[in-house]
């Protein structure tokens, strides 16, 4: 092990590409570190092919390797550049994986690289269930004991002896989450089939099944002296049996003695110790509400969406901390911004309300995958409510989650009984309001807990919002009445439907009655220090914290949970935004709901409000801080003509603005101009790809830069393109579209439109030009004529980019097929001098050999 | 459920809805920042003649369990919190939190704005008193302006007369300030056989039980206000036998060795503070609760040395005899609630009453 | 069949417990120097040592012996008596409070040639003995002033102690024969 002190390179491998499981929250990580490691002088390199990564924009382009995240690559990366250190902690388990087979070669010892975060030991117990196991027997922590089996034969020996309902796991599984619960021989013989296949070693683990405990999460950190610190605990309301990704997720805990708390801190730091983590660790228990018994089920030392949630409920610096024990340093030793208490990485946080992660799931996109919420995680993103009691944040969680523009929450009252009972059994995407709906039908809480094993207290609190929602129905416009159901989170625009009124009204009402938000400071003390944290939420008490930030303020919106769609692409967006807005003098607020946002992180804007991004809530804000500008994502209609009717300078961003255009059927062929006064500067000329049979303009989600053309026709498409933006009144960054003209080949001008948010990624990381910052200059009216003009784009450079699109399909078992832009989960990019290797680094080669077949020749 | 109103000696009222008992109580308002363990706070008799604002917005949830008493008989004076829930279905409930202080005569108020007092008592450091009142009148005011609370606090708590918690160990002698169950259960865990006297008890009384150690328990109130037969009590029993002492007994320990106390701006009762133990130099967590604090200058070096200390307020945690296996700890060293870490320390003195044996 | 009878938290409270009673004893740490027997005494009396730092903030000397060690399998006579064969102390002994360190005590017999060397050294003014376990069967009469853990055993049984400086962890274990 080499001297921590003596770090000059570190290499992290990136998370690649949004996908089920893990989203922006690593890339949010990654930047923190990166800028932690910057601040100690060590120089980060990083390997990673996602597009939209705002980690990429951070690093010196000489030490940015826009390469696939594979073994192979990772292993040229080190003989080329000779890093003195590695870092898997930001790539999921597949960085795990990949560590070790570097250590399994022999190519970290070969170039003396050390690993950082954690033993080479622990790394391998990481990817081998059977050898964590046996260490965590040594010192005494309950594990499920798992039977590694090669053959079905083996496994139908051991069925008696474990029983069923029994749990088949592939050992080291090339994806995070399959494990399958069956109830039979049947089941498990299918189960089993699948799982040596999605093995790495052919194998499948069987073990006891823990179905119906409780799961709860443990986050900690440790650092080289041994000291550990508990952030948070999460506790699933959903039961083992359903993924945590999957579950609605509650911290602090809510239905946990202190007892059961600190046996699950005690053993979350003993793991910590043997495994000898420097960083972050996330354990997962089943906890049996019976008779306090758990068992460990799951063990990762590195960055999820759990370490995520803690971070954005808790407003400790994880990733900030983690950046700097990486590096040696001890959790007493640690300096943090100003706006942290002084001692704050070394406080045990403790916190002074609720949160509540509610799952996204991408069923509406993907409507033939199997709803049914099971031990695969199937949601694509989530969004969180904060508040001062469990219903309030439930509730604004929910609010979140349900995408209803006028913040109404969907009804399932025109479910069968028989199928409610059938969906509180066998859960589906919607469970939180087949849970509320089984309570308004008269169920008891106590019978809803015995059907579906989560916690009583829960349909307590569930019920308690039906009582206000009942009060709310029998006193409409009563200012009490409307006092509870603020103070217990219920929206401007629910209450205004259940009124049948306008949310002008409810605020009115609001307004003269005095029933007034009071924002509450996300700080890990529970008010104990007078932090100076830059998070807050927002309820309904006595004291408000929240002060104005003053003159030229920006308040950015976000577009609340990870869905389907351009979401990862916007999120760099955003970020990349706010930035430019700091630059530009202004005070920035970002207002967000998903945990796992980069933007998110204090580190990005001057303050934070994790409230639903609702009209009601949206206001309250605005009436606090009095904007300049407030800048609305393009996906939020309703919201915008809201706003925009009120004395608001609103811009609507990144641009959605209306061409007044139909679109085009299809398109071949996109020109990029950023459009700026008389200035048009060409950015680039695109490919337009269509993996599939079908040519529409949805389904092209692959490009590439330049376009396959000779390269005067590529300057004279910029000259049409030029010409057809001359005709119309746009502006920013604009995309004309082109397409062959009927049977012949002969490419004319089919629409324009704003360039895609996935697009002007794209384009910024091609160009070199980050594009969100011109086209946010160009909106707050300090784009520099000059600078502008002396941008130099090579339209026909030699090296060729592609990025094509992923999509969700084979974790939602669905059959494979080319995507629309609307099931984009994420996207890979490539660099490469010829076409053979920009395409051998893209992930999914099945695909690009259509592509190719189809493009070249 | 009624609305009821929380008072302090300020002048500020902050109304509220009532649960638990309808009584209308006065005492010295603090806070508890604890994440969990509302019931093992409730019924810690440290708390006696206080009013506890929890942090922890969320009380209630899991019930009244038979294993997280602190005390059977509690004697807060009320529970001032966000939210509440009086759920009596969980596991190992057998009452809700409400029918629990009704039996008590403990009032609760919910829906205060817990985490704006937290923040008050801070910046308004010094004792404050307050009452749950059914109403905020002029008249409730005077009442609690003229009310003045007990320094008779340990009296009204501990023991009067000596009982046993018989098993088959070591014998352990525990001195009762206002004992918190959890370090009975400790003990119990580790067999020892257990004789529980009055803080009267004089050296005489303790060591004609034969002990292997003393046990000075947690308590209430100010250590100042016990009168110096307790001090002598110490210094003798140190002498003879292995002495541990937690709480409010680490502070009369202190005291009987010379050391000062000096009263904190502002009483702390949480479990976030590191705290290192300096013979190692490594760093645990632990649950305090203290109004007082040992001042480290007053420290005689040649009796006392350090042994941990609160590095956010760089409060003296710890402290053990020069020349006797005889030690003592701020903080709870039980974990009850709060982080275990610090239950060592029951072995450590285990193991002090062994060597002592030879 | 090893079982562990002192673990890594239980051998860091008997170091500590040592540390304290050391100070007890001598009336604080002046004059006090320690001594620690190779192997894993070395590191004991380091662990010792560093305590005493941390609490009293006086640098304590800390000097090895090493002794051939003492053979259970070879028949005892003269030859087989353990010797002090090389020294690491790079102070005087002489007037000092020395506190001998060793991980486990048995015969008593490398004591005796630890304190022969000692006594070679110069004259200290006290020579006391710290050991993590003592395991009885003496077979001269020297007994430790400070002891860990007293761990009666057979003499067939093995004490193995490992110390986290060279083995993988903080243990004693006692393995049957």
């Amino acid at each position: 092990m080499q001297n921590l002190n003596d770090l000059q390179k570190v290499l992290i491998i990136g998370g690649g590409p949004t996908e089920i499981g893990h989203e922006t929250e690593l890339d949010s990580a990654t930047v923190q570190i990166i800028t932690g490691f910057k601040k100690h002088g060590v120089r980060t390199s990083i390997i990673d092919n996602n597009p939209f990564s705002v980690a990429l924009e951070e690093i010196q382009p000489t030490n940015m390797y826009v390469q696939a995240v594979t073994t192979a690559n990772v292993r040229h990366i080190i003989e080329k550049d000779r890093p003195d250190a590695i870092l898997p902690s930001l790539g999921g388990l597949l960085a795990v994986q990949i560590v070790q087979e570097l250590i399994e070669n022999g190519d970290l010892g070969r170039f003396g690289v050390t690993i950082l975060g954690m033993t080479a030991s622990t790394l391998r117990q990481i990817n081998n269930p059977a050898a964590l196991n046996a260490t965590l027997k040594a010192i005494h922590e309950p594990v499920i004991e798992a039977q590694i089996v090669d053959t079905t034969d083996e496994a139908m020996g051991l069925v008696e002896s474990i029983g069923f309902p029994l749990i088949v796991k592939p050992v080291s599984p090339r994806v995070d989450t399959n494990r399958t619960v069956c109830e039979n021989v049947d089941e498990m013989l299918n189960a089993l089939n699948q799982g040596f296949q999605q093995s790495r070693f052919d194998q499948c683990t069987l073990e006891r099944s823990v179905v119906g405990y409780k799961e709860v999460e443990m986050v900690a950190i440790r650092d080289v002296a041994d000291t550990k610190v508990l952030l948070c605990g999460l506790e699933n309301v959903d039961t083992i049996g359903i993924h945590s990704g999957d579950s609605i997720v509650v911290t602090p805990p809510q239905t946990l003695t202190d007892r059961e708390y600190q046996n699950l801190r005690d053993a979350t730091f003993r793991i910590a110790t043997e495994l000898g983590i420097v960083g972050v660790l996330h354990l997962h228990f089943a906890l049996n509400p019976a008779n306090q018994h758990f068992y460990v089920t799951k063990v990762a030392p590195y960055f999820s969406r759990g370490v995520a949630l803690a971070a954005r409920t808790t407003g400790y610096p994880i990733a900030l901390v983690t950046g700097a024990l990486l590096l040696g340093q001890r959790l007493v030793d640690i300096k943090l911004p100003s706006r942290y208490v002084k001692q704050t990485a070394i406080m045990e946080p403790t916190i002074d309300h609720v949160s509540v992660r509610i799952p996204l799931w991408p069923f509406q996109e993907v409507p033939d995958a199997d709803q049914h919420l099971d031990t695969a995680m199937k949601a694509v993103g989530s969004t969180i409510g904060i508040g001062r009691s469990v219903e309030e944040a439930m509730l604004k969680a929910v609010r979140s989650s349900q995408f209803s523009p006028r913040d109404v929450l969907p009804s399932v009252s025109n479910l069968t009984d028989g199928e409610m009972i059938s969906q509180l059994i066998h859960p589906l995407a919607n469970r939180i309001l087949v849970l509320i709906e089984a309570l308004r039908r008269g169920y008891a809480p106590d019978e809803l807990s015995e059907l579906t094993k989560i916690d009583n207290f829960y349909f307590v609190k569930l019920q308690h919002l039906l009582t206000i929602e009942q009060e709310i129905q029998d006193n409409p416009l009563n200012v009490d009445t409307l006092q509870r159901a603020r103070y217990y989170g219920f929206g401007d625009g629910m209450i205004a439907r259940i009124w049948q009124t306008d949310t002008a009204t409810i605020r009115h009402l609001s307004a003269e009655a005095h029933i007034m938000p009071t924002y509450k400071m996300i700080e890990p003390t529970a008010g104990e220090f007078a932090e100076d944290a830059s998070g807050y939420y927002s309820t309904f008490e006595y004291e408000n914290e929240s002060q104005p930030l003053g003159d030229r303020t920006a308040l950015v919106l976000g577009r609340g949970g990870n869905q389907l769609g351009p979401n990862s692409a916007a999120e760099y967006f955003t970020t990349e935004m706010l930035k430019q807005l700091q630059r530009a003098g202004y005070h920035t607020i970002l207002m967000n709901t998903n945990p796992n946002a980069v933007a998110i992180a204090p580190e990005f804007s001057d303050k934070q409000y994790v409230d639903p991004v609702q009209l009601g809530d949206v206001l309250n804000v605005i009436q606090v801080e009095h904007p300049d500008i407030v800048i609305v994502p393009g996906n939020r209609h309703y919201l915008t003509r809201e706003l925009g009717k009120l004395n608001v300078n609103l811009h609507v961003l990144p641009p959605d603005q209306e061409t007044g255009e139909e679109p085009p059927k299809m398109a071949t062929i996109g020109v990029s101009l950023f459009v700026h006064g008389q200035q048009k500067i060409a950015v680039g000329v695109m490919d337009m790809l269509t993996p599939g049979m079908n040519k529409s303009l949805a389904q092209v989600t692959a490009f590439r830069m330049p376009a396959e053309l000779p390269k005067a026709k590529r300057l004279s498409l910029v000259e049409l393109a030029k010409q057809a933006v001359s005709e119309r009144q746009v502006t920013g960054m604009i995309q004309v579209l082109f397409a062959p003209k009927g049977d012949t080949k002969q490419l004319t001008v089919v629409g324009v439109r704003p360039t895609r948010l996935t697009e002007m990624a794209f384009l910024s990381k091609v160009t070199g030009v980050n594009w969100v910052r011109m086209l946010t200059r160009q909106h707050i009216a300090t784009l520099d004529d000059d600078e502008l003009a002396k941008i130099k784009i090579d339209l026909n450079s030699n090296r060729v980019a592609l990025m094509n699109a992923a999509f969700p399909f084979r974790q939602l078992h669905v059959l494979n097929r080319p995507g629309t832009t609307d099931q984009e989960v994420g996207a890979t990019i490539a660099f490469g001098s010829s076409e053979a290797l920009t395409l051998s680094n893209l992930s999914d080669t099945a695909e690009l050999d259509q592509i190719i077949n189809r493009t070249i020749g | 459920m009624a609305k009821r109103y929380l008072i302090l000696e300020d002048g500020s009222a902050y109304a509220g809805e009532g649960f638990g008992a309808g009584a209308t109580t006065s005492g010295e308002v603090i806070s508890n920042l604890n994440l969990l363990g509302y019931q093992e706070t409730i019924t810690d008799q440290i708390y006696h003649n206080q009013i506890i604002i929890f942090a922890q917005p969320a009380i209630g949830n899991v019930g009244i369990n038979h294993d997280s008493y602190e005390s059977i008989l509690p004697t807060a004076k009320g529970m001032v919190v966000r939210d509440v829930t009086n759920i009596s279905t969980n596991r190992l409930s057998r009452l809700s939190l409400d029918e629990f202080l009704q039996q008590h005569n403990i009032p609760g108020i919910s829906g205060i704005d817990t985490r704006h007092l937290i923040r008050k008592l801070r910046q308004q450091a010094g004792p404050m008193k307050g009452s749950i009142v059914d109403v905020a009148d002029a008249h409730a005011f005077d009442q609690l302006n003229a009310t003045v609370l007990t320094n008779r606090q340990v009296d009204q708590v501990a023991t009067p007369r000596p009982y046993p918690n018989p098993d088959t160990g070591k014998n352990v002698v525990v001195i009762d300030f206002g004992l918190k169950h959890g370090i009975l259960r400790q003990l119990s865990e580790r067999r020892c056989n257990v004789t529980v006297l009055p803080w009267t008890a004089s050296a005489q009384d303790v060591l004609n039980l034969d002990p292997d150690g003393v046990l000075l328990s947690t308590g209430p109130g100010s250590p100042l206000d016990l009168g110096a037969g307790v001090l002598e009590m110490i210094r003798e029993v140190q002498a003879e036998i292995p002495l541990f002492a937690i709480g409010l007994g680490h502070e009369l320990f202190a005291l009987a060795n010379g050391a000062e106390l000096k009263a904190l701006p502002v009483e702390y009762h949480g479990s976030s503070h590191p705290i290192r133990r300096i013979i190692t130099n490594d760093i645990i967590y632990a649950t305090q609760g203290q109004g007082y604090a040992v001042i480290a200058k007053s420290i005689d070096r040649d009796r006392l040395i350090t042994t941990y200390v609160d590095l956010i307020n760089g409060t003296v945690q710890g402290l053990r005899h020069r020349d006797y296996p005889a030690f003592s700890v701020q903080f709870f060293a039980d974990g009850a609630p709060g982080p275990h870490e610090s239950r060592d320390l029951f072995d450590e003195f285990m193991e002090a009453m062994t060597a002592r044996e030879g | 069949m090893a079982k562990v009878v002192v673990d890594a938290m239980a051998m860091q409270r008997a170091l500590t417990r040592i540390t304290y009673e050391i100070i007890e004893r001598n009336k604080g740490v002046d004059d006090l120097v320690i001594l620690g027997i190779k192997t894993r005494g070395v590191y004991l009396a380091r662990r010792i040592a560093s305590r005493l730092q941390q609490l009293e903030n006086v640098t304590v000397p800390v000097g090895d012996l090493d002794i051939t060690p003492y053979r259970d399998d070879i028949e005892h006579d003269a030859q087989n008596e353990p010797k002090v064969t090389a020294t690491n102390i790079d102070f005087s002994v002489a007037g000092k409070k020395v506190i001998l360190v060793d991980d486990v005590l048995y015969t008593g017999r490398t004591i005796r040639a630890a304190m022969s060397a000692v006594m070679d050294l110069g004259r200290p003014k006290s020579i006391n003995l710290a050991v993590l376990v003592d395991r009885g069967h003496r077979e001269l009469p020297i007994r430790a002033d400070f002891v860990g853990k007293n761990i009666p055993s057979s003499q067939r049984e093995r004490i193995k102690v490992s110390v986290s400086e060279i083995d993988d962890r903080d243990a004693v274990e006692i393995q049957q024969a």
